[in-house]
């Protein structure tokens, strides 16, 4: 065995490969090191290096490593080195290994890696890997109509989902190794054409630009290389659908996978992406546009109203209907504390039920959102420590946020929502538009990967035909991709010879 | 990446940028006590936009001598140029924030010092200033459709309360001399004087064609002047020409007595002050911006820090003896627009190259909250009257407020509660003692802004003070102005008259306005009719009367 500047070479001797493994892998109990015979006359030594639970049992038949032993006992030395040599079984995913740290990568993965004596390579063999969910149904990105399917924990599986939908050589998917001791797989899909090369090169820098003992989740990576770190804002678009990471390749974005993570990156994030839904392409352009500006509502609501409510019963009463001030102050007799303190509360409480509800597993934690919501709500309202009208506020608040399709950009105006709580309870309607300003002015000022974080509502983006505005475009007439996409490549729909395209798809 | 790291504005992001920031000052100052309003100021305001489209001709080709005004009029004038532009955008930005201040303290009236409201504002407006014109461009680009919008759309509400008579009154009441035309002319052109920074930052535009730029800029000069005219009818419409005589800021109250379609908001003049103050912000936010952007330009250093702190400086002042109120408009037309004009006709001459381009704050708006405290009060701890009865009592004033019996008209009796309408009367030698026995006798906050009938006593009228219970309604500013007047033998009686029904006066006269086919509201007379008459014939018009015998009560139209 040679080392050569730290790595060490892979011997012809079984025995010194065996001792160096044993060394690195002493006290791991869950690695097999396993020795065997092999050969007809069983005078072949040969060793299998795998995890457990990782590699499937060698002596199924129908596994390919089973097949391949089960195989080498029946043929002769000479014959089993020319089999290595040729890989004549046909395994699909074989490799050969010339250096430990390869070997130990290659184990750490989860694949079986195959030594023979006098030979000074070893097989890596792919398996089943890692124990996995597998594919699973979307469970946070849920849509009546379209697929079902999400993506899973590994990462291959997740690029493959993808690769089914967009069978195209030109879609490329480059590997990173992140983390010095987790070796975290990420992958960087995207369509080879459609993005700009600056935009690939700028990723590349910022996964490169740390170094971090592991990354767990793509929630790390995420924070780790966004522009700004301290907003609230999610700076990138986070997706558990296949279809939904496909079509934003097709815009011209660039999606991360990282291992173990069932949330794919998409970059850049923009505040228009973050209110758009899968369906919304898959439902007619009406409902759909609906449906977005419904968001829109949804969104003021989750974040304002809180606020206003304040504003208005504490300092603005003449915007408000005679009858329903009178209301509001009748609901509000008796009530212990001050209208801050008691929409606090309410809104504290009911951030406690969301939290636990998805604490507590399964139908459990529906039936407790409930429960709680109601008989909190209620019971509240009997003891008189709150007002209707504070419940009422308090339930359109949280439908309001419920209905955003992102969670995490929901989560970031759910933050605010307390900020303009404060502001309209203590300034009034001047308080709002403080909080407002401010807002606009930090979101004016943040920047996804070089793209402005408000793109679809400012000049850059309002291209025509790029249907990246509030209202959901007719197909017909969504026939270029956003300014990001790489310049010479816009055009999305054309005319065919045919026709079949009537309205859109003007030449470019 | 191109998109955003190119440091360029589009030319859109210019135009909402200029017509955002220019919106609210110029609606809030152009128009107090009829300065350019009236046949004069209409001529006058024509005038000054002509010569202000093309003044703009002349600035977009200052573009490169202001580029690096080091460059053009070497270091020394360099910085003497800077800190003549620096001086105008901190006097600038402390006016508009003192002005920011008045408004908030005044007419939303939330309690907090008008200090800490200045200091919150200008922490607010600060943020982000040193970051370059693409994020001013973008908050422009982003908000400035909607602020317009947003104007438009309350300007287009309030002709509904415009009078045809109103406006025949401005044509013959208002003068029309030459004097006044220059005089109203030239306090347009002072308040475009703003335009003046744009060559600092035009080196920052997007150029796609030659004069674009000079384009962009005159079509938002454009919009501006038509939303003054616009402005300017509609303030004499819908106000009165004697009344404009004696209001500050006009364009508060245009829109006290509009109503909604549908009944959804009761009153939306809040709204619209909302929208005035963010395009205040946005003013200021932009001087600030451009304050630093001269310094930077001047090779002064950078003026995150001490440009606010000078501004704060300023309403510190300000708040002492010194106004900056009186002295800014001097200050605009006797120093800075002449400046202005004489120093880019200078660098014009000798800036023939072509140059290229070029308070992080902290917040602390908790400890503004909560070293302040704040003058919000819970819904029902407000007493709301529906009708207020003013009358005259032994030469003393007595007002009555006739408050409804909140479990009754709101349905909310809990176990056969029954609160019975309620009518505290008071009465003092004044409206502030009133007032202040008001504040020192009843438990609750008394909110005016729910008064819907307001009753004026026969010995009120006799005795020649309604003139005072006028000025009194006047300085609430929560008085709307749809507020429907009668008067009455004895208010206070009236106010707290019960219909058999057990509707308080207010219920009762409301819907006996509203619910009647034969459109009894018009022949109502509102509060804004009789500040009207006030103010140009101080006179009262002809009042509905109202007769109680008993139980019965009867309006006469």
């Amino acid at each position: 065995m040679n080392k050569n500047d730290n790595i060490v070479i892979i011997s012809k001797d079984i025995r010194a490969n065996e001792r160096c493994i044993r060394e690195r892998l002493a006290d791991c109990g869950d690695i097999q090191i396993r020795r065997m015979r092999l050969g007809d006359e069983r005078k072949v030594d040969c060793l299998m290096v795998y995890i457990e639970v990782a590699t499937s049992n060698m002596m199924l038949e129908d596994s390919a490593i089973g097949k391949m032993v089960g195989h080498f006992w029946e043929i002769s030395p000479e014959e089993i080195k020319q089999f290595v040599e040729y890989n004549s079984l046909g395994i699909a995913d074989v490799k050969k290994l010339t250096d430990m740290e390869q070997v130990f990568a290659g184990v750490l993965s989860g694949d079986a890696v195959f030594f023979m004596d006098g030979f000074d390579q070893a097989m890596k063999i792919s398996s089943e890997g890692y124990p996995s969910m597998g594919v699973t149904e979307v469970e946070m990105e849920k849509v009546l109509r379209g697929s079902k399917e999400g993506f899973s924990d590994s990462v291959k599986t997740n690029s493959a989902l993808i690769r089914k939908r967009l069978r195209d050589t030109r879609l490329k998917v480059v590997e990173f190794h992140m983390g010095e001791r987790s070796h975290t797989l990420v992958q960087m899909v995207y369509m080879e054409d459609l993005v700009r090369e600056e935009f690939l090169e700028q990723v590349k820098e910022r996964l490169g630009a740390f170094r971090i003992d592991g990354i767990l989740d793509s929630g790390m990576l995420e924070q780790l290389t966004e522009d700004s770190w301290f907003s609230p804002f999610p700076q990138y678009q986070t997706t558990e659908r296949p279809d939904r990471a496909a079509q934003e390749i097709l815009n011209g974005k660039v999606v991360l996978l990282c291992d173990n993570s069932p949330v794919a990156l998409v970059l850049p994030g923009i505040f228009n992406s973050f209110m758009e839904s899968s369906e919304d392409w898959y439902n007619r352009f009406e409902m759909a546009s609906f449906l977005r500006c419904l968001r829109y509502v949804a969104l003021a609501a989750a974040t304002l109203l809180p606020g206003l409510y304040l504003a208005v019963i504490r300092f603005h009463t003449q915007i408000l209907p005679t009858n329903m001030i009178l209301s509001f102050a009748q609901a509000r007799e008796g009530v212990p504390f001050s209208s801050i303190a008691e929409l606090v509360l309410l809104e504290l409480s009911f951030e406690l039920i969301r939290e636990a509800g998805v604490r507590i597993p399964g139908a459990l934690g529906n039936a407790m959102g409930i429960v709680g919501g109601l008989i909190v709500g209620s019971a509240a309202v009997e003891a008189n420590l709150v007002s209707p009208i504070v419940v009422m506020v308090v339930a359109i608040t949280a439908l309001g946020s419920l209905a955003i399709p992102n969670e995490e950009f929901a989560s970031a105006f759910r933050l605010l929502k307390y900020f303009f709580l404060f502001l309209g309870g203590y300034l009034g309607i001047f308080g709002i538009v403080t909080g407002i300003y401010l807002t606009v002015s930090h979101l004016a000022g943040l920047l996804s990967f070089g793209v402005p974080y408000l793109m679809p509502f400012i000049k850059q983006s309002s291209g025509n035909g790029t249907g990246s505005g509030i209202v959901r475009v007719p197909f017909r007439k969504r026939w270029r991709r956003p300014l990001y996409a790489k310049e010479d490549e816009r055009v999305r729909l054309k005319k065919t010879e045919s026709g079949n395209c009537k309205n859109g798809g003007e030449s470019e | 990446m191109k998109f955003a790291e190119n440091n360029r504005i589009s030319q859109r992001q210019l135009y909402r940028q200029i017509v955002i920031a220019f919106i609210a000052p110029f609606l809030l100052c152009l128009f107090g006590k009829r300065q350019t309003l009236g046949l004069s100021g209409l001529t006058g305001t024509v005038l000054a936009l002509i010569a202000v489209l093309f003044y703009v001709i002349f600035l977009v080709r200052l573009r490169h001598a202001f580029g690096n005004p080091c460059k053009t009029a070497g270091q020394i004038g360099g910085r003497l140029v800077g800190v003549f532009f620096l001086i105008y955008c901190i006097w600038g930005a402390t006016f508009l924030l003192d002005l920011l201040g008045e408004i908030v303290a005044v007419s939303l009236g939330t309690g907090v010092a008008k200090g800490w409201l200045c200091l919150l504002a200008l922490l607010v407006c600060s943020m982000g200033t040193h970051r370059g014109i693409q994020r001013r461009g973008r908050i422009g680009e982003v908000s400035g459709g909607v602020v317009l919008a947003a104007v438009l759309l309350m300007l287009f509400l309030s002709i509904g309360q415009g009078k045809w008579e109103y406006l025949q009154e401005m044509v013959w009441n208002s003068s029309f001399s030459e004097k006044k035309i220059l005089e109203s002319g030239y306090g347009v052109i002072c308040a475009f004087s703003g335009l003046g920074m744009l060559p600092f930052s035009l080196d920052q535009t997007v150029r796609k064609k030659e004069n674009s730029t000079g384009k962009t800029v005159s079509l938002a000069v454009f919009t501006l002047g038509v939303l003054l005219i616009l402005t300017e009818l509609l303030l004499s419409s819908v106000l009165g020409w004697g009344r404009l005589k004696y209001e500050n800021y006009p364009i508060l109250p245009l829109l006290a007595g509009a109503d909604l379609p549908g009944n959804v908001l009761a009153r939306f003049d809040i709204l619209w002050m909302g929208f005035l103050l963010y395009s205040l912000l946005f003013s200021i936010g932009s001087l600030l911006h451009y304050g630093h952007l001269i310094v930077e330009k001047s090779g002064l250093g950078t003026g995150r820090l001490w440009i606010p702190l000078l501004v704060y400086g300023g309403i510190v002042a300000e708040m002492g003896a010194w106004s900056i109120r009186d002295y800014f408009p001097l200050y605009l037309e006797y120093i800075f627009v002449p400046g202005m004009l004489i120093i880019q006709i200078v660098f014009f001459i000798i800036g023939k190259k072509r140059w290229k381009k070029k308070l992080a704050a902290a917040a602390c708006a908790s400890a503004i909250f909560f070293l302040t405290g704040c003058g919000g009060v819970e819904p029902e701890k407000r007493l709301y009257p529906l009708a207020l009865g003013v009358d005259l009592n032994g030469g003393n004033l007595q007002v009555t407020y006739g408050v409804p019996d909140l479990p009754k008209s709101t349905g909310q009796e809990k176990n056969g509660e029954d609160q019975g309408n309620a009518a505290p009367s008071i009465v003092g030698e004044s409206f502030e003692e009133i007032e202040n026995l008001y504040g020192r006798t009843q438990e609750k906050y008394l909110d005016m802004g729910h008064l819907e009938i307001l009753v004026l006593g026969q010995a009120l009228l006799d005795g020649g003070r309604w003139e005072q219970a006028l000025a009194y309604l006047k300085q609430e500013s929560v008085i709307g102005e749809n507020v429907y007047v009668f008067c009455c033998d004895n208010a206070s009686e009236a106010v707290a008259w019960t219909s058999p029904q057990e509707t308080s006066l207010g219920e009762y006269l409301l819907g006996l306005l509203e619910n009647n086919p034969n459109g009894s509201p018009g022949q109502a007379v509102t509060l804004r009719e009789v500040y009207h008459e006030f103010y140009d014939r101080g006179a009262l018009p002809s009042l509905p009367e109202i007769k109680i015998q008993g139980a019965e009560l009867e309006v006469i139209f």
